[in-house]
């Protein structure tokens, strides 16, 4: 990719005729991020043997809080890169708001699901727990909560057919939008933008990611109601995993768009499109769908090329990100002169944990470290590190963008507290995970033997900094957000 | 072992990190040099290079080894919320091959030395019988823990059995 680092003049794009929406949306998204911050937070205190916590709550708390992260990291992802999108194409709002009401209603009969039926199996939990309990919920809460996450991945896909359909008749197709034939031509003056490809990208591999995911549900949902309908387990966790791994990544790929479309309103150089991106993003339609075998790789039952496919994709899945992403965001702001604010300040943070999170993730994705390492929490180490100081910093940068005080230049002496602490506490929370990891704590324990109590006393602390700037963090949100309107 | 990892990755995680902040702290410096397309190729071929060198020293000996022919079967039943294991004395130094499966969900046998290291996992799984091959080199009494969440007692999931040094 040829770096484009002359300046140029700052053109700002007209209004968008989606704020609006957009700023409910990510609102509502960031409301929902702290709460789960606080379900994660009681989690990590109950662990450390500082409250009392009824393990049955615990395990509807970590599916909330899985449920609910990934949630809302999908529906901030999926508003930012619908407004960015807007930019390039015109996209129906009536659209977006269907999108948003599927998504609402989904969450609706989750949240019932947990707090009302009691349903405590995950956020991707594996066939067949839902229909074996023990006692806990009721056949109606589990199918309850794949209902709703039916809903959602029904709305994903009309957003997905939506913007398919407008970056298809702009740029000459889907295969246009991908850019995939200026790989093999010698003029790639007419690239499309980057915002563009990357959208086009995503809704291919997060389109046959809720496919495979809606058959796992719909398997689910049968088996609940008949119990003599079966499904092979190994078939159906073959199924979740590939659903769940693109999932939450696509959350990520669509927040980038943030980072393409407003660094160059810092830095005055425009983040351009190139065959090395075009084929960064190839690499990663197909990396992010073959790597879910990473998963597996305690399953000896696999076949054992799919473990090593798992192993080689992840460290390959590493490769775009950090040669490419990291490389032209460090690259285009070196010797900018950018003028570091809250919002390009998160924008930048996540792209940084995003890069930096992916290394223990690579590392876990060696089949003989996965041996010592897997569903030990070193899971949550290297996941939290990408979402946390990744998507969910991007989010934020994106909203505070939005509320930006344009006279203002520059951080604040609160938006420097707020950063740091984030920063900080990110951090050390994630720091925590890994060391926990190392010193084979499982994940997903509501009770902790004495010897594992203080790193999740620690990384209590370490939490709570994290929440209370995220507090901050939504509270100015929302106070820019009335001042605005 | 996990030590290793885990200074591993700090090391390459502090080295990125400190890296990337000093290009971020360069803002006002001089813009990058029109070698930096060059510099970005280079540093692109030598991950790939790594990561082929990477995957081929680790992969060369496949890392689920299959048992000898001498090896000490050991069968483990599971089920919520329960193990249930047919040997519970294992001598020192003796290869085993763990035989896994479980009854109704899926569960992740995890093994545990007497320091509470986990030193070996497999996962179990409903219709299948997944095999796990390990020699102990230190006696005492180990645990298997639950790895795979698999409900409300998912952490109460514990066994443990015996390595002993064999008076031969």
């Amino acid at each position: 990719m040829k770096l484009e680092l002359r300046s140029q003049s700052k053109e700002y794009p007209p209004p968008n005729p989606h704020e609006a929406l957009i700023k409910i949306t990510m609102l509502l998204g960031g409301v929902v991020f702290l709460l789960m911050m606080v379900f994660g937070l009681l989690m990590r205190v109950a662990q450390g043997g500082l409250i009392d916590l009824d393990p049955e709550l615990f395990y509807m708390l970590l599916t909330a809080h899985g449920a609910g992260m990934v949630g809302s990291a999908a529906l901030s992802g999926a508003a930012i890169m619908w407004y960015f999108l807007a930019r390039h194409v015109e996209l129906r709002s009536q659209i977006y708001i269907a999108f948003l009401g599927l998504f609402l209603a989904g969450v609706v009969l989750i949240l019932g699901a947990i707090f009302i039926g009691r349903f405590g199996g995950a956020w991707t939990f594996l066939f067949p727990l839902p229909a074996l309990s023990g006692g806990l919920w009721e056949a109606g809460a589990a199918v309850t909560f794949c209902l709703g996450y039916l809903l959602i991945g029904v709305g994903f896909l009309l957003y997905y057919l939506e913007i398919g359909l407008k970056i298809s008749g702009k740029y000459g197709g889907l295969l246009g939008a991908l850019g995939w034939r200026y790989l093999f031509r010698k003029d790639a003056t007419d690239l499309p933008p980057p915002t563009i490809v990357a959208a086009a990208s995503v809704l291919i591999f997060n389109t046959t990611g809720i496919v495979f995911g809606a058959a796992v549900l719909a398997a689910t949902i049968v088996n609940l109601l008949f119990p003599a309908f079966d499904v092979d387990p190994l078939l159906a966790k073959n199924a979740t995993y590939f659903f769940g791994h693109v999932f939450i990544n696509a959350t990520i790929y669509m927040a980038i768009t943030a980072v393409y479309e407003l660094l160059p309103e810092y830095t005055g150089r425009p983040w351009k499109s190139t065959r090395l991106f075009i084929g960064g993003w190839a690499a990663v339609v197909i990396f992010v769908q073959a790597v879910y075998f990473h998963h597996l790789l305690q399953d000896v039952n696999m076949p054992a090329w799919t473990l090593a496919v798992g192993q080689i994709v992840s460290y390959a899945s590493g490769v775009p990100l950090i040669g490419i992403t990291v490389f032209s965001l460090l690259a285009y702001i070196k010797g900018s002169r950018l003028k570091w604010d809250l919002p390009i300040g998160l924008l930048t943070l996540g792209v940084v944990g995003w890069g930096l999170g992916v290394i223990p993730a690579m590392i876990d994705g060696m089949i003989s470290v996965n041996k010592l390492m897997h569903n030990t929490q070193w899971v949550p180490g290297h996941f939290h590190t990408y979402l946390l100081l990744g998507e969910v910093a991007m989010a934020f940068g994106f909203s505070a963008w939005l509320v930006r005080d344009k006279a203002a230049q520059g951080m604040s002496a609160l938006d420097r507290l707020v950063f740091r602490s984030y920063v900080g506490g990110g951090i050390g929370f994630v720091l925590i995970f890994l060391w926990s990891g190392a010193s084979s704590i499982p994940r997903r324990w509501a009770v902790h033997f004495d010897e594992w109590q203080l790193q999740s006393q620690l990384a209590s602390v370490f939490a709570l900094v994290v929440v209370l700037s995220t507090f901050v963090m939504v509270v100015r949100y929302a106070a820019g957000l009335l001042r605005r309107s | 072992m996990q030590t290793s990892i885990l200074l591993v990755t700090l090391a390459l995680m502090a080295l990125s990190g400190a890296v990337m902040l000093r290009v971020l702290r360069a803002k006002d410096g001089p813009s990058p040099p029109p070698s930096v397309n060059k510099q970005r190729s280079r540093f692109i071929w030598c991950l790939v290079i790594l990561g082929v060198l990477v995957s081929l020293a680790s992969l060369r000996d496949w890392p689920h080894r299959s048992a000898g022919s001498d090896a000490l079967i050991v069968k483990i039943t599971s089920g919520q919320w329960w193990w249930e294991t047919d040997t519970v004395e294992i001598p020192l130094g003796q290869q085993v091959e763990f035989r896994v499966t479980t009854e109704d969900v899926n569960h992740g046998l995890g093994i545990y030395d007497p320091d509470l290291n986990l030193v070996a996992q497999v996962q179990a799984m409903p219709n299948y019988t997944n095999k796990l091959v390990h020699t102990f080199e230190v006696p005492g009494t180990y645990q298997i823990l639950c790895m795979e969440f698999c409900g409300i007692s998912h952490h109460d999931m514990i066994n443990e059995f015996d390595v002993l040094e064999e008076s031969k």
